[in-house]
């Protein structure tokens, strides 16, 4: 018996040199797990990006090795005995010791910052900032290979990660949850709403053990998925149907809605969507789609308050691209950068303008306009601009062809009359546009002449005998036009009239006088903006007067759907970019080009320095940011939190991953192996038998883990705003499943709106409008739709990176009264009548299965039907309130019906109802 | 009915062991960093507090947790003020025809302005060269402490030595909507909480059955910068303003659907609370609990809100004393209802009169015609308030606050170059002046001086950050420590800036 444990000893004497020689070599100190930590809490505040107290800053290596300002070197890498930062640490004299008049720092930690200084004092770059890498995918527990067994459980990759967690926190997954909540759950999950029942029932009689993948296949490929994601996009591009500021008027950005339906539904991969929103318009044959895709940009605001300074709201608008892009695509806080370098990640003052270079350069100006707009025309003018399209292509140059298409298609590249300066007697007319008086001039600032003996303007004028006389270079400069300026038709009218041909750069002096005009202060001409060009192409050939006709009826066309898009400034007009010293943009630094953070993966070799280039940068393989943002998104949209939480900030402030190595095998698969597509990762989600876990919760696990951060059960979280309303919509029939359009004005409380300035009127939308699904909803910053901001919605005025999820009585208001809901609970209430006649069990019990998606359990019968009896006696002995109760005079006003109402409203507000079990 | 005093017991019991789990909440763990303060448990059953005990806060940093965002907190330390009455009059009214008398103003009306006023200074619509408007109005000095008035105030003399004045204050903004959200949210773009917003964040609220932040608006309009004046920026939605309305709904949603007594409101919320028990004993999660006590709020919210926006049952002395005339959205029925509310233990109750921005440009708009009238609107209102507050032993623990987002030129506008059909003035954010009373502000004191002419703030000049900072101070909170973690940093009110104005703190 002893022998046979003999052979145990060297295995003994192994593992105990094993184990002493890992003593002996302990592992070395780690920036960014032991130090980065110490630094951040105890030190950066005083010697960081914004306050580098005695000259000494621990942002960077090479800022932290150079010499401070008593001379000394803080950090002497080997050296810790001659680190001044190690001697400052340790000082008894409490105005010498750091840090500076606080808690001393323990033991432990000074002994790791020597240690580290001893190791060399190596920097470590944060996880999120360098770049994804292939993950192996944990193995299933064995011993010394011995033994391996397969855990029935695990489904994909995704449930490997996580199993390895859970083990690690002694925690066991719980069973996949029964079919009825799967199918709500990932129905909700896929497509915003509960499953068709076609769809529903194929699934539940399906026994197969495809079922489920059947089930995600079909639901993934429905329109109403499309609808679902851009539902979440809206948010992230601060999408919205007014401009904001004071007057909060409308715009026409809807198309762009529109576009990121069918990108989700087509599964647009995620780098060409990105590509697509950064700089459709500079890619090469650029489409119609492409370039309506980049309003993603132009949903900043846009300030039409008179008094306003133009050139302070574009810079604003400019300044909210540059956040959006980090915090919405990159996961990262960029916005501090632009007062001063970054407290704690790597990013540098001068980063931020280099950055913002790349979109300053649009041509977008705080016009009233809102100007760039996208023109596509309709009903008969989108033939006649493709009869003009085809003359040009047939009869002119390819670049005169263009010109014209372009042209009509952009009104660019206009001068904005708001871009005037050197005012005499004239002025920008509520700052907007470009006003003349009686004897009045001004100037339009470096215009490119080359080549251009034409000027057609947009411009309004009251009296008849107006002139216009334009200069180059200064009031007395050559004359190169003089033009009569009649009064204009209503409103704004267009004029083209010769200019005498020249080359170069001016400055156009407008010089204008009016006899008519009474008094010099009275106003005479009016300008939007002027357009140098030449006279329509093609005199000589046939059909040249039909195609000039057109183009002139095309300029003034009524019929055309219009979107603000990015589109570059010409060259003659690009702006510089300085440095904004502390952020103030009225105090210019250096001047900087378009360039991205040094402490980030490069460019790419040949990347245009242009919002191309940058997309380039974001949507390469390499960069470390962008598809772990998008992942650790769609997770949290399926999971109900993030892998890491913060989503807007996976940077060192943000709260670090659960699951890291999950993070990063999905972005690689996301990127690699998927191709970007999103449709392959969100489904990979739902297929992970994590997700399909129970969401029921033991009060031990509860204990353990209760914001199921290790995913040991299912997920359970409320609805967003837009799934209530439309699964309320949905279940009781009155779900409207057009799709695309006009944003809808679907039923408000008056009084909601009153803006000053602002005439516009919540006009109540008229039959299958009033019942679009959420995201159609018209959505005014100022002001948005109530129920949506009751169910934490946010006003978009920036972009919103993360909802979080309150439980407040307002809500509770909102699904009991708003009369959405109301309507609802009517609509289905009657159906339920019509359906079962008097059977009043099968009217609750179809009900509770049609709103919950399950059959009702008898214990919430029981509930459900004593409300109905309560409420049926009263009825019974109250017809005025019956009557009020149906809404409207028809055959259901009876008592059983109105009762009904009541129980269908109680169902709609149920915990199980808005929430996803 | 089945609502047993019991029921609620048990399930509110139970959601107080919900909440006392929640102090581990991990998301919360990040404010603990920012200043907030290491995260001390709030009472919940203070929270829960509708069944109309005494409250018994637990002293301790405010925390936010949201499935209970609304529990009474404990502010940075013991303030003097225990709920603030913000009077904004939109559109800015001028200083230079209420509070601050510029005798030598009157010298100058009609002459042109001197170049030096006008070198590298930019106006919302003045442009070349404007002419001077001395005051329209007449002043006189009132009260023990003498301070100067304008006859457009008739009532307000008699509470003149309730109040500090300040007539230094200062913004830098001078369009409306940006200089509005400056004076609410510390910024001029849009994006970051109110004021109010951060009072509620920091406090929680003091009546379970109404909310915490409360607006209210007269006059035919919402402000310049839209609900974004009391929206809640970065915080969460929870914490942005309720809007109360004279007409229509007090609340939205408040009213349940015709046809649906209290009775049947009542069974059917007991139904649904119910059925969420049952829910909550199937799948465990804590989160079921605090719904469940929100439609208890909710159910006992919608007598609350109508009893208190009800002002019919006022006795008639009140309504002589305000001028109130019940069923209108006016200024003085707002005012009544700002003292009701904060009475029943509402924070921070904001009101919104718009039309005071007299350009000149119609009678209306005159100096010398609509804003007299817009005078009388508010004088006796605002006047009753004070007294009102002061004979309930209110004004003490109540900060009442007056005035716009920015003063006026003492220009006369000439809009677009033209000299204005009326007398008007146009907007100015370097000189204005604002009242604060209550709330541990000392009474009768002016303080700040302008130049001659009201034009610069010569000494006790103050930024719309030292009144933000103040108004927190008066409320118990540091408002260099009252932060939120967004984008990267901690944000406050007051963003970088800001200091308690001492000289007018009692």
């Amino acid at each position: 018996m002893l022998k046979r444990k003999y052979w145990l000893i060297p295995l003994v004497i192994v593992i105990a040199i094993a184990a002493f020689s890992f003593l002996l070599s302990a592992p070395a100190v780690s920036y960014n797990t032991d130090i980065k930590p110490i630094l951040n809490k105890k030190c950066i505040t005083c010697h960081g990006g914004v306050k580098k107290k005695g000259g000494f800053s621990l942002l960077f290596r090479d800022e932290a090795l150079d010499t401070t300002e008593s001379g000394k070197r803080a950090i002497v890498p080997g050296d810790p005995d001659a680190s001044e930062m190690i001697r400052r640490l340790t000082l008894k004299d409490d105005d010498e010791r750091m840090p500076y008049h606080k808690e001393p720092l323990s033991e432990h930690e000074i002994n790791l910052l020597r240690r580290w200084i001893k190791e060399g004092a190596k920097w470590g770059d944060h996880w999120a900032y360098v770049p994804v890498q292939q993950q192996k995918v944990p193995e299933q527990e064995s011993f010394f290979g011995l033994i391996s067994k397969k855990d029935p459980w695990v489904k994909n990759d995704i449930d490997a990660f996580i199993r390895q967690k859970l083990e690690e926190n002694k925690l066991k997954p719980t069973a996949e949850a029964d079919k009825r909540t799967l199918l709500r759950r990932v129905s909700l999950d896929l497509t915003g709403l509960p499953a068709p029942k076609k769809i529903a029932d194929q699934f539940l009689g399906d026994t197969s053990s495809e079922a489920y993948e059947r089930l995600v296949d079909t639901l993934l490929a429905l329109p109403q998925y499309g609808e679902r994601w851009t539902a979440m996009w809206l948010d992230l591009s601060r999408y919205a149907d007014t401009k904001g500021y004071e007057r909060d008027d409308s715009r026409s950005i809807w198309r762009y809605r529109d576009w990121l339906i069918k990108a989700f539904n087509e599964d647009k991969p995620y780098n060409q969507f990105l590509t697509e929103q950064l700089a459709g318009d500079l890619l090469p044959n650029a489409t119609d789609e492409q370039i309506l895709a980049t309003a993603f940009h132009r949903n900043s605001m846009t300030n039409d308050e008179g008094g306003t300074d133009n050139e302070e709201f574009r810079i604003a608008a400019i300044i909210d691209r540059v956040n959006t892009t980090w915090e919405v695509l990159m996961g990262s806080t960029f916005a501090c950068v632009q007062c001063h370098s970054h407290p704690y990640d790597p990013f540098k003052h001068d980063e931020y303008y280099k950055f913002m270079a790349y979109f300053n350069n649009s041509r977008d100006e705080d016009t009233y306009a809102d100007y760039p707009l996208f023109h596509e025309y309709k009903k008969k003018d989108s033939t006649v601009f493709e009869k003009l399209k085809s003359w040009s292509t047939s009869n002119l140059s390819s670049e005169d062809a263009n010109e014209i298409t372009w042209f009509l298609k952009t009104w660019q590249p206009a001068i904005n009359g708001l871009t005037a300066d050197q005012f005499v007697n004239s002025e920008l007319s509520d700052t907007k546009w470009l006003l003349m008086r009686k004897t009045s001039s001004a100037r339009l600032n470096h215009i490119d002449l080359t080549n251009k003996n034409q000027m057609l303007i947009r411009y309004m004028a009251w009296p008849k005998d107006g002139e216009l006389t334009l200069c180059l270079d200064s009031l007395n400069g050559t004359e190169i036009a003089k033009i009569k300026i009649p009064k204009a038709n209503k409103g704004w009218d267009f004029l083209n009239s010769a200019i005498t041909p020249t080359s170069g750069i001016h400055d156009v002096y407008l010089k204008y006088y009016s006899k008519e005009l009474k008094k010099e202060i009275d106003n005479g001409l009016q300008f939007d903006w002027f357009y140098f060009t030449n006279p329509f192409p093609g005199k000589d050939k046939p059909g040249f007067d039909s195609a000039s006709s057109w183009y002139d009826s095309l300029l003034r066309s009524p019929n055309v759907e219009i979107t603000p898009v990015m589109l570059d400034n010409p060259d003659y007009l690009k702006r510089k970019q300085h440095v904004f010293v502390r952020g103030n943009w009225m105090v210019s630094g250096d001047e900087v080009t378009p360039g991205v953070p040094g402490s980030l993966t490069p460019l790419p070799e040949n990347a245009p320095a242009n919002r191309l280039g940058l997309a380039a940068w974001i949507t390469d393989p390499k960069n470390p940011l962008t598809a772990r943002t998008m992942v650790n998104r769609l997770w949290e949209q399926i999971f109900g939190q993030g892998l890491v939480e913060t989503l807007e900030d996976m940077g060192t402030q943000g709260i670090p991953p659960t699951h890291r190595e999950l993070l990063d095998h999905l972005s690689w698969q996301f990127v690699h192996e998927y191709n970007w597509s999103v449709k392959k990762l969100v489904k990979e989600m739902v297929m992970s038998a994590t997700y399909r876990q129970d969401s029921r919760v033991s009060k031990e696990l509860l204990q353990q883990d209760q914001f199921n951060k290790w995913y040991a059960r299912g997920p359970r979280v409320r609805l967003s705003a837009e799934q209530i309303r439309d699964q309320a919509l949905e279940v009781s029939g009155l779900l409207s499943k057009k799709m695309y359009g006009k944003s809808v004005m679907p039923y408000q409380p008056g009084g909601i709106w009153l803006s000053p300035y602002n005439g516009r009127l919540w006009i109540k939308s008229y039959g299958e409008d009033q019942y679009r699904r959420a995201l159609y909803t018209y959505w005014k910053r100022t002001a948005p739709y109530p129920s949506m901001i009751s169910f934490d919605g946010a006003a978009r005025e920036v972009c919103t990176a993360r909802r979080v999820r309150t439980n407040t009585p307002l809500q509770a208001l909102t699904t009991l009264n708003d009369s959405v809901y109301v309507e609802a609970s009517r609509h289905l209430a009657c159906d339920l009548r019509k359906e079962y006649k008097d059977d009043v069990k099968k009217m609750i019990s179809a009900g509770y299965e049609k709103i919950a998606g399950k059959p009702i359990p008898s214990n919430r019968y029981l509930i459900l039907e004593r409300l109905y009896n309560t409420s049926y006696i009263k009825f019974k002995a109250d017809s005025v309130s019956t009557c009020e109760m149906i809404g409207i005079q028809n055959e259901f006003n009876e008592p059983v019906t109105a009762a009904m109402v009541v129980v269908t409203n109680a169902m709609l507000n149920l915990d199980e109802v808005i929430t996803k079990n | 009915m089945g609502r047993t005093e019991d029921k609620q017991q048990r399930w509110l019991k139970q959601a107080s062991e919900h909440a006392l789990r929640n102090v581990t909440r991990r998301h919360f763990l990040k404010e603990s960093r920012t200043g907030i303060g290491m995260m001390a448990l709030g009472s919940f059953l203070a929270g829960c507090d509708w069944l109309g005990s005494k409250k018994d806060v637990i002293s301790a940093p405010p925390m936010f947790d949201p499935a209970h965002p609304m529990i009474p907190r404990s502010p940075h330390f013991t303030g003097k003020a225990k709920s603030v009455i913000f009077l904004h009059m939109a559109g800015a009214p001028s200083q230079l025809e209420l509070f601050d008398y510029k005798p030598d103003l009157h010298k100058l009306d009609g002459k042109d302005c001197p170049e030096s006023f006008l070198e590298g200074k930019k106006f919302a619509f003045i442009r070349g060269v404007p002419k001077m408007l001395g005051p329209q109005s007449a002043f006189k000095q009132y009260g023990e402490s003498g301070i100067w008035l304008s006859d457009n105030l008739p009532h307000f003399r008699s509470v003149v030595d309730e109040v500090s004045i300040l007539k230094g204050v200062t913004t830098d903004q001078f369009n409306h909507a940006p200089a509005q959200l400056m004076m609410h949210s510390g910024s001029p773009r849009l994006g970051r909480p109110s004021m109010g917003s951060w009072v509620t964040y920091g406090l929680g609220s003091e009546n379970a059955n109404l909310p915490g932040f409360v607006v209210l608006t007269s006059g035919g309009n919402n402000p310049d910068a839209g609900k974004s004046v009391w929206g809640s920026g970065f915080l969460p939605s929870v914490y942005q303003g309720v809007q109360c309305r004279s007409v229509g709904e007090p609340v939205l949603f408040i009213k349940d659907p015709a046809g649906m007594d209290r009775e049947l409101r009542g069974a059917s919320i007991d139904a649904i609370n119910e059925v969420n028990k049952l829910a909550y004993e199937e799948f465990g999660d804590p989160e079921i609990l605090s719904r469940i006590s929100q439609y208890e709020m909710a159910y006992n919210m919608q007598i609350a809100v109508p009893e208190i926006m009800n002002i019919n049952d006022e006795p008639q002395y009140i309504h002589d004393m305000y001028g109130t005339k019940p069923g209108k959205a006016s200024f003085a029925n707002n005012i009544l209802l700002a003292r009701k509310l904060v009475e029943k233990g509402v924070r921070f109750v904001q009101l919104f009169d718009w039309g005071w921005d007299m350009h000149g440009t119609s009678e209306d708009g005159a100096i010398d015609v609509g804003f007299i009238n817009k005078c009388r609107s508010v004088d006796k209102a605002m006047t009753a308030l004070i007294l009102d507050l002061k004979q309930r032993g209110l004004l003490d623990e109540t900060l009442v606050v007056w005035g716009g987002e920015f003063g006026r030129t003492p220009m006369q506008e000439n809009r677009e170059g033209k000299q204005n059909p009326f007398k008007g003035r146009d907007h100015h954010a370097d000189a204005f002046s604002m009242w604060m009373a209550g709330g541990g502000i000392k009474k009768g004191i002016s303080f700040g001086e302008t130049d001659p002419i009201g034009y610069n703030v010569v000494d006790g000049k103050v930024s719309v950050y030292d009144i933000q900072a103040t108004i927190l101070n008066q409320l118990g909170f540091d408002h260099e420590k009252l932060t939120y973690e967004f984008q990267g940093r901690p944000f406050r009110l007051t963003d970088v800036a800001g200091n308690v104005i001492q000289e007018i703190v009692a």
